[in-house]
């Protein structure tokens, strides 16, 4: 546990934020970064969503608190992630990307660190702000939103050792092929579901036969 | 368990038993017997059960009534009802071809009109489907089958036949069926027509018609646009014609505003207020919806499937007014913000439910709904509650908001999340400088922006109470810190020396 969460790495971590540019080269090519903080990351990400939805003020708020599920949006969270870094990699694979699974995850889960500060800090802001400073809250977010993704947008770059048009292309088929691997999940769950249905009916058969 | 059963029995037959003591022994709550629940929508559009805002009175049909010791018999098929300035009450008994008048209890007849002297000769309606007493006493019905509008003075004299309307915008071999009528402050008459898509009628006092008031726009979309262009001739004359809805009911407020009401197949505005030009006026709420029921099903085979269908309106006072949904025979009441206020009525077999509902009137505070197919006419009186707060809304219309809060502060007693008394209190609190509690109410009644301008003063009220110490004690730490520093370079400087 330590190899992945030392001081080295959240130091680093940190330098990626300032420096991504940098940052990610290394964490490519000397395994500077470490998954487990990534997928952390992504975890606090998604609490960080959660409690934005939940505790900011009412001038900024309109989001119904009993839809507001935060177990719920964790595993939606993850499930996306898990989702966005498997196309990702299987689409760059394909297309000359540099970059390993491991890499693809860090990129994805440093890139959204800036995205958790913004929301804790806006929740925050929002508890001193009137409606007609709304502004200030909308831009805070709008920074952290695009910090975050140019994050992400460097570190697919850099792990992949692309230009910046080609990352642009990968991302687009990345979202095509996301919907493709949902499209067969669906298609597997419904024909595993007929399959159960199969047995399960000749079990019943079974049952009122003998 | 042979014995298992036979002990269940019993168990049922005490609990019936207690059952029947319990219903016969004590007079429960009325609200219990309600054949329909009361509720409302909150800001997030869930239902929230209310207390009852009116109460079943009592029904009364064609049976109940006689006239000069003769009864008068069944209603057949009535469609519609309105109020006299005198109070009395008008029923168009289309079925039986007369209109009956009552006075203001409903318990006697005053006079019932089948016929007329028209130029020396009887005359008779011939399905009267509309009928509207002006301000001045005349009464204008709507005779559908005759196709024309026969309007009486007080003693039945006729006084004027409205029929055969001529205009360069009415087609060629137009037949002119009105059906429902109201009038104004000068005598010009409002009618809707059947089949007439182009708005409601408007006739001078002398008769003549002058034109079309308050068309529904049909609203294409661009998806509807692009389907049109890329069909083919033939298959555009099979598709569905996009004709404006009809107006099903009118009514007419003293400032002369029309109230009309639409069956608007999105349950999105079922109701209009129409200003002199015809232009829509009316105010909509925080949801932008004046169509009814804001939650419902969409099954096509459920007949009470799909959006609140408005069948009449009625302008009340103070701004409020109710409509009449014969989809689910619902009573959706607003205020002149566009609020709902409340919502109750059923349909049914029951006393107090409706199977057809036609008409709505408010008569003497009451609220008086005509039905069809049962013949009869059912009255609701108004609760505390509903009567709570049809006083603070007038109040409120008047802009006497400080007063209402007291009677806001009863409605919160009997319905704690009433959004409106939440908000109605919280203003009056923010008017008097009470900002803290301003901002607890207005959150509960979901009223954002007062609640934004109650935050904002408070938080200017906090800073200013606070800006003595905090910049006094903001300088003492600068000058502090300043003071520290030199003293460390001093000393280390010293250091350096020494």
């Amino acid at each position: 546990m330590g190899k992945y969460f030392s001081k080295a790495k959240w130091s680093y971590l940190f330098y990626t934020i300032t420096h991504p540019m940098d940052g990610y080269y290394w964490i490519r090519h000397q395994d500077k970064g470490s998954v487990p903080l990534a997928i952390l990351l992504v975890v606090i990400f998604s609490c960080c969503f959660t409690a934005n939805r939940l505790l900011s003020s009412f001038v900024v708020n309109d989001i119904d608190p009993r839809g507001v599920d935060s177990l719920y949006e964790l595993i939606g969270t993850l499930a996306f992630f898990l989702l966005l870094c498997v196309s990702n990699w299987s689409v760059t694979c394909l297309m000359g990307g540099e970059g390993r699974m491991k890499d693809i995850t860090i990129a994805i889960g440093y890139g959204t660190l800036p995205m958790s500060v913004v929301l804790v800090l806006a929740t925050v802001v929002s508890r001193f702000i009137a409606d007609d400073e709304q502004a200030f809250y909308g831009l805070l977010i709008a920074v952290g939103i695009a910090y975050g993704i140019i994050m992400i947008l460097i570190g697919i770059m850099q792990v992949h050792n692309y230009t910046l048009g080609k990352t642009l292309l990968t991302l687009l088929i990345t979202f095509v092929a996301a919907l493709i691997i949902i499209f067969l999940i669906l298609l597997l769950s419904n024909l595993i579901g007929s399959v159960y249905n199969f047995f399960y009916s000749i079990y019943t058969e079974l049952i009122f036969r003998v | 368990m042979m014995k298992n059963k036979k002990f269940k029995s019993v168990i049922s037959l005490c609990l019936a038993l207690i059952l029947l003591f319990e219903t016969e022994g004590t007079i429960k709550a009325l609200a219990d017997k309600l054949p329909y629940d009361s509720y409302n929508y909150d800001y997030r559009e869930y239902i929230h059960y209310t207390p009852a805002a009116y109460i079943p009175e009592r029904t009364v049909t064609g049976l109940d009534l006689s006239y000069q010791g003769e009864p008068i018999g069944k209603f057949t098929n009535p469609q519609d009802l309105c109020k006299s300035p005198s109070g009395n009450i008008y029923i168009a008994d289309t079925g039986n071809n007369r209109i009956v008048v009552l006075d203001p209890t409903m318990k006697q007849v005053v006079k019932i009109i089948s016929a007329f002297d028209n130029g020396g000769k009887e005359d008779k309606f011939n399905s009267p489907y509309g009928v509207c007493v002006s301000e001045r006493g005349w009464l204008y019905v709507a005779d559908f089958k005759n196709k024309r509008i026969v309007v009486l003075d007080e003693n039945d004299v006729l006084m004027q036949i409205i029929e055969n309307p001529q205009s360069e915008s009415l087609e060629d071999g137009y037949v002119f069926s009105p059906m429902k009528v109201t009038v104004d402050y000068a005598d010009r008459a409002y009618v809707i027509a059947q089949n007439m898509f182009e708005g409601i009628m408007v006739f001078e006092n002398n008769g003549n018609f002058s034109n079309f008031f308050g068309t529904i726009q049909v609203e294409i979309s661009v998806w509807d646009k692009f389907w049109k262009r890329m069909a083919t001739k033939e298959e555009r004359s099979n598709q569905m014609l996009y004709i404006p809805t009809e107006f099903t009911g009118i009514d007419i407020d003293p400032e002369g505003f029309v109230y009309a009401s639409n069956i608007d197949p999105k349950g999105v505005q079922g109701v209009r207020r129409l200003n002199p030009q015809g232009e829509d006026v009316i105010k909509k709420g925080e949801n932008e919806n004046l169509g009814g029921d804001l939650a419902f099903t969409t099954s096509t085979y459920n007949q009470y499937a799909g959006p609140s269908q408005f069948t009449d309106v009625v302008y009340r006072s103070k701004g409020i007014y109710s409509c009449l949904d014969r989809r689910r025979g619902r009573i959706f009441t607003y205020d002149h913000e566009g609020n709902l206020l409340y919502i109750f009525g059923g349909l049914g077999t029951q006393a107090g439910t409706f199977q057809l509902p036609v008409a709505v009137e408010d008569i003497g505070g009451r609220i008086v709904v005509l039905d069809a197919t049962k013949a009869a006419i059912l009255c609701f009186q108004e609760t505390e509650y509903g009567r709570l707060i049809n006083e603070a809304v007038g109040l409120r219309y008047d802009g006497d908001e400080a007063e209402a809060v007291e009677i806001w502060g009863r409605v919160l007693e009997l319905d704690e999340n009433n959004e409106l008394a939440n908000t109605g209190i919280g203003k009056a609190y923010l008017t008097a400088g009470d900002y803290e509690l301003a901002m607890h109410y207005l959150e509960l009644g979901m009223a954002r922006d007062y609640y934004s301008i109650a935050y904002k003063r408070y938080r200017n009220e906090i800073l200013t109470a606070n800006a003595s110490w905090v910049l006094t004690g903001g300088l003492v730490l600068i000058a502090a810190w300043v003071v520290i520093k030199k003293v460390k370079k001093k000393k280390r400087g010293a250091v350096d020396l020494g």
